[in-house]
């Protein structure tokens, strides 16, 4: 591409306390690039669309990338420094991330529903494929060539002759503060050396060497240690406490009472953490009959009233033909994240700083603004790693505990550490749902008809509202939870998924939403679509069945997709499904399914030993497909997918939240036993089929429902009986 | 109270409660972040340490009972820039998702390769049963033990009789 | 003829009596082989689903299967005064299992304790309990069993200590020990009572560890439920000699038996935590009428005055204390490693256990389950929930745990010293 040199390419504008540079459009950008959406700039340009934001660039050539989304252990971090790297053509190492900061960081909402490559990703690849082709256009004046004279490597540009020039030495000191267009040239894939190969992740080293990692190591000078105590439940009342006496333990500094928020604070954190229970020993609670108790989970779903919110309604009724109906159901479940939440934050001059490992910093602010009573330009939310969180755990609730507790004691930095039975108790859990599916088999073995209802509270109480913060609904004068929302399609909430990405002439497919629920719910990695794939795919073999038909078979008899056929051909040929029968005791399950029906594909077959008599279920071996798009970090991708089928299957073959009239009982992990090594699969292999030039598709959350279908799937082989109740545990194996 | 201890092969003197648990000592007295508050009760392995070789729940060790017996830590097992040969495995296979367990999973995998240089799959995955993943990384975990056992295999060269 | 004929005739005597001599051992000490079924046997559904229960109750699991994915397959390793016996496969497999077992060569192990080939088995398999089952519960059993996946695992060599490895010996044991006279109701116990005692005599065995063996292993019917050892676990008497601090009511043993936790006196822990798991399946009918059969020796223990009935933090040591130094030491390790969680009270969490004036281990004669819990806390069986006590083997010394248990036995529980406890502790962890 040729430029005319020197023609009105740059004016020099005075920015806000620094040089910028402005750029008028070269009509020859108009061409490439630029996947544009509806009119809108790619990915997260849309809503912050100065390539300043995105990335700036010292004048000794160090370059810095902003992103609006956190790194949750799912490897972001990485990816989108592989993404920025190739495309501004620098050395990683170059390339200093700065992630989620309210002060610092554009504003992409929540780290959540896999979204981070489509919306990031995309926004840092057409950032920075505009810079390069910027200072590009810089050289190519400076040294009065062509563009296509240039090489570039490592953020230098060389000219024949062998002059050169960095980026740095081209802004000195200035940045582009210029609005984005999205039409920059991207680099085509077959020349990519960064992106879309494995590089290690930067984090990793500093995990296994003791380094400062997570928000828990966070350590500032001055730091105190708090911990909060807790009512027995969201019904409890506080009846007395005598505080006096927790104020004089050794190191105590401060007892905190704002209406039933309870809270001390100390010099130390064991010293925090004794005045903590002699806190709870202290304080008298009367604790009402509140709940419905889990003796009988789907009947107390079933009373509970919904709104039916149809989502799909496509031809007719046909019900001519073998109609098959069953009901699936979900127990409660948690995140259960390994590190209870952690968060610290300081009240300095009328300014709070929050380390947190929320994953949405600036919806954060919103909310602890309105907590405190505060201007939102008073609070600076800066996202620090947690253990994994899977959705919305404890994270923004410690940070609300953190944040109360430096206005009780401002000046110094504030520790809140969440206890195991904290975490267990008070994280928004996931919700109990249940399905009911009815199909009809036309006479040439295809689904003539389907009907498909899936009942669900809200997912998503994420803060945004200080209502939906724990502590503050606990205080004297009180938040009230805002009443929780349905999320609307195509992303959904307890129907994320609930439409099958399979080809049904005739299908009608019913949210009923229910408004109320007896606990906090929120999102709990891939929301619905656990549930609705695991029903889903549960009914397609029990169809597939009914047909007489083999179950991959069956799937590829529905499905019109290519890349969905890729996966599951791909799938079931790694597996060797078809090939043998599986011994006694065993059996093989199938399950496919494409996430929201517009992210990942992921087709999963796993085979399985039952032994009836104790209910034990073990993974002989799992092999997973996956089409993501444009893999950017392949390692990444396959360290989720096989995440999240050993997460899953932990879900499906162990976990249910356990409460009686009263109070919560799954408050640790004896009461609450997750998936330990002895259970993990014999063998797991992940397959990636990689499309180049395609965009990138949200993989993080999508091999949690296709798990839970396989496992179920394999299960009914192996024991011969179909459970269709979640989970799949000891005791309903041995009585199934 | 004041106690001696010896940890990473070095002696250090702490001044604290007698109740309060090795790891808090380890994480806030002496600065040491590999071992990781996870549940404080036992259960879940995230603050496992060495006594004596021996794999332990620092959560659950109350610091006055240690005495002139030797702690090691994941930070004693090698540096960023140079790891030892278990931190190295778990790089190599890139054995982490959050990576909030895998301090103690390292801890817990030394003591193993320390007793039993040679171990099977089987005797890997039996030994690692007390400590959990939440993020799914089991398989890396046990690939990476695997690695560095057979690594530590190669450099004794079969010279051991 | 005197002389040399006598010597004959006396040598002819003594062959003579040497020759019944041996043909009355050989019958003790030989049994023939049963000939192996060729055909898999059929059962009608409600014969195995009843056999299934006489397995729970059998306790069969607790013994027969180690690992959850294999049920049945044998291959624990009991540990006896004889040697180390392991439990053998009893899925019908027809290579290493009884899958060519007939039910007669069944109901004979069962009885007799003789194998389908004929050779003797070691009474760690406690057939001279089973002997008294009835020959339909028997029948169930075997129709369970010969239903179940047969799997293959060969039989793990034992381990026994010289001359007990000579099966046939067995044989003796059996003519001292093997009662095969059938259950005898109390007619002047109730119906409920009656059954408890079969299910506790002929299925789960309680006595078989709760009574205390003589020298040659054998139940000493004269101390029937005066406790007993298994697996170098101390056992509870059962009876006026009961240790338990606090008296059992019958619904908070038909508790403990059901869930292996009997708030204010135990969880179960060792040997008693695989019997609850087992238990947990059988019929609540049999497990009350076991509670009611057992209640019924328990409550003749006389109340006694411990500090059970007085919960709370143990005190510090008294000043005039001979054994001072112990004594502190032992408090110190208490209140830095036990009290957070067994001062807490009671909730859910596994961090608020039992107070540990009422624990029944420090009122035991023996410190050894004291020893086993403080090493090895309870773990809750593979993925299911209960509650967990970690082990503090690895943390506490040699010399650490002497000083504590004898601390929690002078004054957690106010009894007389254990002379033996130091040896107990040194004599190391398995």
């Amino acid at each position: 591409m040729n430029a005319p040199a020197n023609s009105g390419r740059r004016r020099l504008l005075v920015g806000v306390g620094s040089l910028t540079l402005a750029f008028s459009l070269h009509p020859a950008w108009a061409q490439e690039g630029g996947k544009k959406k509806d009119g809108g700039l790619p990915g997260s340009l849309e809503k912050e669309p100065w390539l300043d934001a995105w990335i700036r660039i010292d004048a000794n050539n160090a370059v810095t990338v902003f992103t609006g989304k956190a790194e949750l252990g799912q490897g972001i971090r990485t990816a989108l420094l592989q993404v920025a790297a190739e495309e501004l053509q620098v050395n990683p190492d170059r390339i200093r991330m700065v992630t989620a900061d309210t002060a610092r960081t554009p504003n992409e909402g929540y780290t959540a529903g896999s979204h981070s490559m489509q919306d990031s990703g995309t926004a840092l690849r057409h950032a920075a494929a505009q810079v390069r082709f910027i200072l590009s256009g810089m050289a190519a004046g400076r040294f009065q060539v062509a563009d296509s004279a240039l090489t570039l490597r490592d953020g230098v540009f060389e000219a024949p002759g062998g002059r050169r020039v960095s980026y740095g030495e081209l802004l000195a000191g200035r940045q582009l503060h210029l609005k984005a267009d999205g039409k920059a040239p991207l680099r085509p894939r077959a020349v990519h050396t960064v992106s879309g190969k494995p590089l290690r992740r930067t984090d990793i080293l500093a995990k296994v060497s003791g380094g400062i990692a997570y928000a828990q190591d966070l350590r500032l000078p001055g730091m105190v240690h708090a911990r909060v105590v807790r009512p027995p439940s969201q019904a409890s009342r506080l009846e007395s406490v005598d505080i006096a006496t927790v104020a004089r333990q050794p190191g105590v500094l401060k007892v905190v009472r704002d209406g039933r928020y309870l809270a001390v604070i100390a010099d130390g954190e064991y010293r925090a953490v004794k005045a903590a229970t002699l806190l709870a020993r202290a304080a008298r609670w009367s604790v009402p009959a509140s709940l419905p108790g889990t003796r009988d989970v789907p009947a107390e779903v079933r009373a509970r009233p919904a709104e039916a919110m149809p989502i799909l309604k496509r031809g007719s009724m046909q019900q001519d033909g073998r109609t098959l109906s069953a009901t699936y159901t979900r127990p409660w479940q948690l995140h259960a994240s390994i590190g209870p939440s952690c968060a610290v934050a300081q009240l300095v001059d009328g300014q709070y700083t929050v380390w947190t490992h929320s994953q949405g910093v600036y919806p954060l602010r919103e909310a602890l603004a309105e907590m405190l009573g505060v201007d939102k330009d008073t609070i600076r939310c800066i996202h620090v790693e947690g253990s994994g969180c899977y959705g919305h755990n404890g994270a923004d609730d410690v940070a609300a505990d953190a944040a109360l507790l430096a206005r009780s004691y401002p000046g110094r930095p504030v520790r809140v550490q969440w206890m195991r039975e904290e975490e267990h108790a008070w994280e928004p859990i996931g919700p109990a749902m249940l399905v009911e599916a009815r199909a009809t088999l036309g006479v040439d073995g295809r689904i003539a008809d389907w009907e498909y209802a899936v009942t669900s509270p809200s997912h998503n109480n994420r803060p945004g509202k200080a209502g939906n913060l724990l502590a503050a609904t606990h205080l004297a004068k009180p938040f009230t939870p805002p009443p929780g929302k349905p999320i609307p399609q195509p992303e959904g909430g307890g129907d994320r998924n609930a439409i099958p990405y399979y080809v049904l002439p005739n299908a009608r497919v019913t949210h009923r939403f229910q408004h109320n629920a007896p606990l906090r719910t929120s999102a709990l990695r891939s929301l619905g679509a656990y549930c609705n794939v695991f029903a889903i795919e549960s009914f397609m073999d029990e169809l597939a069945q009914a047909a007489h038909a083999d179950p991959v078979a069956f799937r590829l008899r529905h499905l019109d997709d290519p890349r969905a056929i890729d996966v599951v051909k791909l799938a079931a040929n790694k597996f060797g499904w078809g090939r043998g029968k599986p011994g006694p005791r065993r059996g093989r399950g199938f399950a496919f399914a494409r996430y929201k029906n517009l992210a990942a594909y992921c087709a999963l077959a796993l085979e399985v030993e039952v032994a009836r008599e104790t209910g034990f279920v073990r993974i002989v071996r799992a092999v997973a497909a996956v089409d993501c798009g444009e893999i950017v970090n392949p390692d990444g991708v396959r360290n989720q997918i096989e995440g999240g089928i050993i997460q899953s299957a932990s879900w499906t073959l162990l976990e249910q939240v356990r409460f009686d009239e009263r109070q919560i009982q799954t408050v640790d992990w004896a009461s609450y036993p997750i998936l330990r090594f002895n259970q993990v699969p014999g063998q797991l292999e992940v397959h990636l089929i990689d499309r180049p030039g395609e965009p990138f598709l949200g993989t993080g959350e999508a091999s949690q429902g296709p798990a839970a279908a396989a496992l179920a799937n394999a299960v009914a082989q192996a024991a011969g009986v179909r459970v269709r109740d979640l989970p799949l545990d000891r005791a309903r194996m041995r009585n199934a | 109270m004041s106690y001696e201890l010896q940890v990473n092969g070095k002696r250090h003197r702490v001044d604290t409660d007698a109740d309060t648990p090795l790891l808090y000592v380890l994480r806030n007295e002496l600065g040491l972040n590999g071992a990781k508050f996870g549940c404080g009760l036992g259960q879940c392995g995230a603050c496992t340490v060495t006594l004596d070789g021996a794999p332990v729940m620092s959560c659950i060790v109350p610091v006055s009972v240690v005495g002139a017996r030797k702690i090691g830590t994941v930070e004693g097992l090698g540096t960023a820039t140079q790891p030892g040969v278990l931190q190295q495995a778990f790089i190599d296979e890139q054995a982490a998702q959050c990576g909030y367990c895998i301090a103690g999973m390292i801890m817990r995998a030394q003591a193993l390769l320390d007793q039993h240089p040679a171990p099977s799959d089987e005797q890997i995955r039996r030994h690692m049963m007390p400590n959990l993943c939440r993020c799914g990384t089991h398989m890396r975990i046990l690939r990476a033990v695997r690695r560095a056992a057979d690594t530590l295999k190669a450099q004794d060269g079969g010279g051991r009789s | 003829m005197k002389g040399p004929g006598r010597r004959r005739r006396l040598w002819w005597w003594l062959l003579a009596l040497a020759a019944v001599l041996a043909v009355v051992a050989f019958a003790i000490m030989w049994r023939p082989a049963i000939a192996p079924i060729t055909a898999a046997p059929r059962f009608e559904p409600g014969l195995v689903e009843k056999g299934a229960r006489v397995a729970a109750l059998g306790t069969c699991a607790a013994c027969h299967t180690v690992d959850p994915s294999r049920p049945f397959a044998g291959g624990f390793g009991l540990d006896t005064p004889f040697g180390t016996v392991y439990s053998t496969n009893i899925t019908p497999d027809p290579r290493t299992g009884i899958g060519n077992w007939s039910e007669e060569a069944f109901t004979r192990a069962m009885r007799e304790g003789v194998s389908r080939d004929g050779h003797l088995l070691y009474p760690a398999f406690p057939y001279n309990h089973y002997a008294r089952m009835t020959g339909d519960d028997v029948r169930a059993l075997y129709a369970y069993f010969m239903t179940r996946p047969p799997l293959d695992a060969p039989a793990r060599t034992n381990e026994m200590t010289f001359p007990f490895g000579f099966r046939p010996l067995v044989g003796f044991w059996n003519l001292l020990y093997l009662d095969d006279a059938p259950f005898a109701s109390d007619p002047k116990q109730s119906a409920e009572w009656n059954r408890g005692a079969y299910v506790a005599d002929a299925m789960a065995h309680c006595s078989a560890c709760h009574t205390p063996r003589t020298r040659l292993g054998g139940p000493d019917n004269q101390r029937f439920f005066d406790g007993g050892e298994a697996e170098d676990w101390y056992v509870p008497a059962l009876n006026a000699r009961s240790p338990s601090p606090l008296p059992w009511s019958r619904e908070h043993l038909a508790a403990y038996l059901r869930t292996g936790i009997a708030p204010g006196h135990a969880a179960a822990g060792g040997p008693m935590q695989s019997v609850a798991e087992n238990l947990r399946h059988a019929e609540p009918a049999d497990i009350d009428a076991l509670a009611t059969y057992i209640h019924s020796f328990l409550a003749q223990a006389p109340e006694r005055a411990t500090p059970a009935t007085r919960p709370g933090s143990l005190p510090v040591p008294k000043a005039d204390d001979p054994d001072l130094a112990r004594m502190r030491l032992g408090h110190e390790v208490y209140a830095n490693a036990c009290a957070r969680c067994h001062d807490a009270g009671r909730a859910e969490s596994s961090g608020t256990a039992l107070p540990l004036q009422q624990a029944v281990a420090l009122y035991d004669p023996d410190p050894r389950s004291l020893i086993h819990l403080v090493r090895d806390g309870i773990a809750p069986p593979d993925g299911e929930p209960a509650r967990w006590m970690p082990g503090f083997g690895a943390i506490l010394s040699d010399e650490q745990t002497i000083a504590l248990a004898a601390y929690l036995r002078r004054y957690g529980a106010g009894q007389a010293d254990w002379p033996d406890l130091a040896e107990q502790v040194r004599k190391g962890k398995p």
